[in-house]
């Protein structure tokens, strides 16, 4: 019950803009301004889903070691670390504080992807129900092999295809 | 062959991105401390290298946003 987030026709709109109101996808938005993101991308959404008890996707994280904190730790690691490759380190947040615009944000290139490999999943293994579930969006934000979020899987030790397997395997 | 997400490339591509999110903020967040100090939107573009219009069509509607006092080109108030 908890697990089915939206219906499939619902997230059409998502994949060019961000039109979808739920307590879920509130939270993917709460989550990249408090990252200071213009666009919200796949970590957000994870971060979002771990954030939510009651979803399926945050008990399979939780499972694997992975709540909100340790999540929000190891992707601020992950920060950390790419920027450091470039010499640098993050700035004090008050230095580059700037007025946010009070209108929603858009998905970006991650969150995108990762939302049309759940659609995709959520067909093939419901084609007479493709209702999303939060294990489907988990399913298709832990797909992508680089980036982000796979950096801050591999930093926090998390087996990233494991847990994928257990996403799509779970009903 | 799937290249690991971490060390080598990765940690160079991953760096560009957030480099490149970072000047962003870095931009907004300095347009906005020239512009409630005074500047005009010329002054800020030719501080960025940028046109007028560049920063205009970037920037304006969150500093009207940010309720900031914008000048005109003749140093008047534009509000």
């Amino acid at each position: 019950m908890a697990n089915r987030l939206f219906s499939a026709p619902r997230l059409a709109p998502l994949l060019v803009s961000w039109e979808i109101a739920s307590h879920v996808g509130l939270q993917f938005e709460i989550e990249a301004k408090r990252d200071g993101a213009k666009f919200i991308e796949a970590e957000h959404m994870l971060l979002a889903l771990a954030a939510d008890p009651d979803s399926d996707a945050a008990r399979l994280l939780t499972e694997s070691g992975l709540d909100h904190q340790r999540l929000a730790s190891a992707l601020h690691e992950e920060h950390r670390r790419t920027l450091a490759f470039a010499g640098m380190t993050a700035p004090n947040n008050g230095l580059v504080e700037a007025t946010e615009l009070e209108s929603s944000l858009s998905l970006g290139t991650s969150a995108k992807v990762a939302v049309r490999r759940a659609l995709i999943a959520s067909r093939q293994d419901r084609p007479r129900r493709p209702r999303l579930r939060s294990t489907d969006l988990l399913f298709g934000i832990l797909q992508a092999e680089l980036g982000t979020v796979a950096r801050a899987l591999a930093i926090a030790g998390i087996d990233r295809a494991a847990l994928m397997s257990r996403a799509r395997g779970s009903e | 062959m799937t290249p690991s997400p971490l060390d080598g490339p990765a940690d160079g591509l991953a760096a560009a991105s957030a480099l490149r999110a970072m000047a962003d903020r870095l931009e907004d967040a300095e347009v906005e401390r020239a512009m409630r100090a005074g500047w005009s939107w010329s002054q800020v573009a030719e501080a960025l290298g940028v046109t007028r219009q560049a920063v205009h069509k970037k920037h304006l509607r969150r500093l009207l946003m940010a309720q900031i006092e914008l000048r005109r080109r003749n140093g008047e108030s534009a509000f």
